[in-house]
């Protein structure tokens, strides 16, 4: 339900003629300074008391903002496309990891290359940070024009400007509002007021000044988008500033591997170190909302023609990290459904018991190329003297080994007309790590009884 | 040769027709005049005859056929041959076999097919009757039993006369066969036959749900209740066929075991053949009954989590295969 990830969109024939949306129409509010500063090495901006009118950025910096393309080698043509911004003079741009995700996957099948504006120019990717989605690019020729980053966060409600090439529309810019950091947010993330569309994935926002403050990634729509924080973006290019020569495939693979084995890490060690807070549902305790990063809500749908109840209480991370189109990994998401009945007899509630216990939380997003099939282990369990019949399901990850999927179901079977239904889901963690959680969870039941 | 001698018109190997020739001579041929006429158009009117010689033996001589006569074994056209027991001649598009009276038939064939002996349990009356009666009442209680929702008694009554229509729809079908291959209906006994299948596929759910449950049963659980059902199926075919066809019993168990096998290779062969398709499904028993019915011994959690280790490398060793 949220992050609805700017995979950069696929390439669509143009449905309205292609028009600069920065349309020289309005009067221009400031007078128009040298015209001749877009050669400069950083150029200076004219440090405006307010914020500088759209069109008079858009004119400065059009040039420092590309079209990212996919192009899959057999067709020649471009399979994706998203944008980019120069950050050095040696020609190195940032993206999101989710616009050349291909080039690392798979990269024997797919290259990039920059569209700027009169000519199309291969580049090469140099680094990837898969938890906060950022990719560093360079192409060998050197840029003239390049933006800077901001060394701080801006003050809250500042106006921003995150600009990139949307479905293909050419270079745009749209207006926003900075509302600093989403709050308890698993991987960071900046809430930008603002309409951030497909294709504008990996474009920047700025400042009035020019300055970079974020990486436009991803939207919930209705002018609700999101940007990686400046400071991820700082990291990681200083990282792959320090590289003598750019990684091969395998190398990129590797770095992917380890960023997922930390972030798992993170979120483990950040879960084991809280104590699993108890939620009452009927007369049984469950886990409650184990982190902030954790979204929780709960309903009984009322029916009276129904004649049991079921509760349902959920927590969700609500975000995941991106690692394919069909791939996604990251999560931490819970339900647990707590059935009652008054009227039902003790088979028909076991069968009603027994479809719940069927019903399967949706698997985190993956295909036959991501993961292996699931493989089972049931048995009853002892949970502190609550029987739960509780099965285990882990996945393997076929291109990051050492990475897994868990699913755990348990139910309670301590009453004949009454019982918790619980399921967890644990995306890409490590099995030692993912057992724990589980352990943790199942513990987390008890009856008051 | 024997003084008696049978001319045999043949069809493929069988017989189609059989003619004593108890005087020789013997004329054959498409016309009228022949004392065996053969309706082939490639025979000529006045084609052959057969006589006896003085020393007792039957000669063949043709009489100027258009078409010639010929000897089967080897093939050979011939104007004249000494018949010996079974030889055998072509005649236009026609085979002639000629056997003596004291040829050796095979030993009769003894009768496998219910002829009276025993009653057979599901052939009684009240066979029929109980077995209906049955269905009904499983039919009802598991409809009722598995239906959380609201009742509705008009499906609930649907769900418990269904089966026996189908019952007797099947029963029908077979009765059909019966009557064009052995000339009897047998409705009553191929309606019980019918009853019990279905009484079984209503029954084996939830004993199997149960078993699951109470011992804590793995997957293989699922192997033994697939080749249950297909038992059940070859059961009930077995009997069928049995009053549909007058095969013998040990060839009508070979032909169902080897529909069996088919079934479950052509079913499992993805699997036989090592390449699992792609699913997100999670494969672990689902049956959850009341605690009382548990048998099986709870774990611990140390145990449960120790049990759940080797699936590791289990999805490991899956990702080696490809």
């Amino acid at each position: 339900m949220f992050s609805l990830l700017l995979v950069a969109a696929l390439a669509q024939g143009p449905a309205a003629p292609p028009e600069p949306s920065a349309s020289p129409q309005a009067p221009p509010v400031l007078p128009v300074p040298d015209a001749g500063v877009a050669d400069a090495v950083v150029p200076p901006l004219p440090v405006a008391s307010l914020p500088p009118a759209t069109h008079e950025l858009f004119r400065r910096i059009q040039g420092r903002v590309a079209q990212v393309r996919i192009i899959e080698r057999r067709s020649g043509t471009k399979s994706s496309i998203g944008s980019a911004f120069f950050v050095s003079a040696k020609g190195h741009a940032l993206t999101n990891y989710h616009v050349v995700s291909d080039l690392v996957l798979h990269p024997e099948d797919y290259t990039a290359e920059l569209d700027r504006g009169d000519a199309t120019v291969p580049v090469r990717l140099l680094a990837v940070d898969v938890a906060s989605d950022l990719a560093v690019i360079q192409m060998d020729a050197p840029v003239s024009d390049y933006f800077k980053l901001e060394e701080h966060e801006p003050p809250q409600g500042t106006r921003l400007f995150a600009m990139g090439n949307p479905r293909d529309l050419g270079t745009t810019i749209v207006e926003g509002t900075y509302n600093g950091l989403v709050r308890d947010a698993l991987y960071e993330r900046v809430h930008f007021s603002g309409a951030i569309n497909p294709g504008m994935s990996g474009g920047p926002t700025l400042s009035g000044e020019g300055g970079v403050v974020g990486v436009n990634v991803a939207t919930m729509g209705n002018q609700v988008g999101f940007l990686v924080p400046v400071v991820r973006a700082r990291t990681l290019l200083d990282r792959a500033l320090e590289q003598s020569a750019p990684p091969d495939p395998a190398a990129l693979m590797t770095s992917v591997k380890d960023q997922l084995m930390a972030n798992q890490q993170r979120i483990t060690d950040r879960l084991m170190a809280t104590d699993l807070p108890k939620q009452s549902l009927g007369e049984y305790r469950v886990p409650g909302r184990w982190s902030p990063f954790l979204k929780c809500w709960g309903d009984t749908p009322h029916d009276p023609e129904t004649p049991y109840t079921v509760t349902s209480y959920q927590c969700s991370s609500e975000e995941d990290i991106f690692l394919s189109s069909s791939h996604r990994t990251g999560v931490v998401t819970y339900l647990h459904q707590h059935v009652e009945s008054q009227k039902l007899g003790a088979m028909r509630f076991s069968a009603l018991y027994s479809t719940l216990f069927s019903q399967d939380p949706d698997a985190v997003a993956a295909t036959r190329e991501d993961v292996t099939n699931f493989r089972c282990k049931s048995e009853f369990v002892d949970v502190k003297g609550l029987t739960v019949r509780a099965a285990i399901c882990l996945r393997a990850y076929r291109r990051f080994p050492g990475l897994y999927d868990l699913v755990l179901r348990a139910a309670t079977l301590n009453a004949t007309t009454h019982g918790v239904d619980t399921s967890l889901t644990l995306g890409g963690f490590s099995a030692e790590n993912a057992r724990k959680l589980a352990r943790r969870y199942l513990e987390g039941l008890s009856w008051t009884k | 040769m024997d003084e008696v001698i049978f001319l045999e018109v043949l069809e493929g190997d069988a017989v189609h027709s059989r003619h004593r020739l108890d005087k020789l001579p013997v004329t054959v041929g498409r016309g009228y005049a022949n004392d065996i006429i053969l309706d082939d158009p490639k025979v000529s009117a006045e084609h052959l005859r057969l006589e006896r010689r003085e020393d007792g033996a039957v000669v063949l001589h043709d009489v100027g056929s258009v078409n010639g006569t010929f000897s089967v074994e080897p093939w050979a056209a011939l104007k004249e041959l000494v018949i010996t027991p079974d030889t055998r001649v072509a005649v236009g598009d026609t085979v002639l076999r000629f056997r003596p009276r004291n040829f050796v038939v095979e030993e009769t064939v003894v009768n496998e097919a219910p002829a009276s002996a025993r009653e057979r349990l599901f052939e009684r009356p009240r066979a029929f009757a109980l077995a209906m009666q049955a269905l009904v009442a499983t039919s009802f209680i598991s409809e009722r039993v598995t239906q959380f929702q609201k009742t509705d008694w008009g499906d609930l009554l649907l769900a418990s006369v269904v089966p026996v229509g189908l019952a007797l729809l099947w029963a029908g079908g077979w009765s059909l066969a019966s009557r064009i291959a052995r000339r009897s209906f047998h409705f009553r006994v191929h309606a019980t036959i019918g009853a019990l299948l279905l009484l079984g596929f209503a029954v084996a759910p939830p004993l199997f749900a149960l078993f699951s449950f109470s011992f804590s049963l793995g997957a293989w659980l699922g192997s033994v209740r697939t080749l249950a059902m297909l038992g059940l199926v070859g059961w009930g075919l077995y009997w069928h066929l049995r009053y549909v066809t007058r095969w013998s019993a040990k060839r009508v168990v070979r032909g169902l075991v080897i529909a069996s096998v088919g079934v479950l290779v052509l079913t499992n062969v993805t699997e036989l053949l090592g390449n699992e398709p792609f699913s997100e499904a999670l494969e672990f028993p689902r049956s959850l009954l009341p605690p009382v019915l548990r048998v099986a011994p709870a774990h611990s959690m140390d145990s449960f989590f120790e049990d759940t280790k080797p699936l590791e490398k289990k999805v490991d060793a899956l990702t080696k295969e490809r």
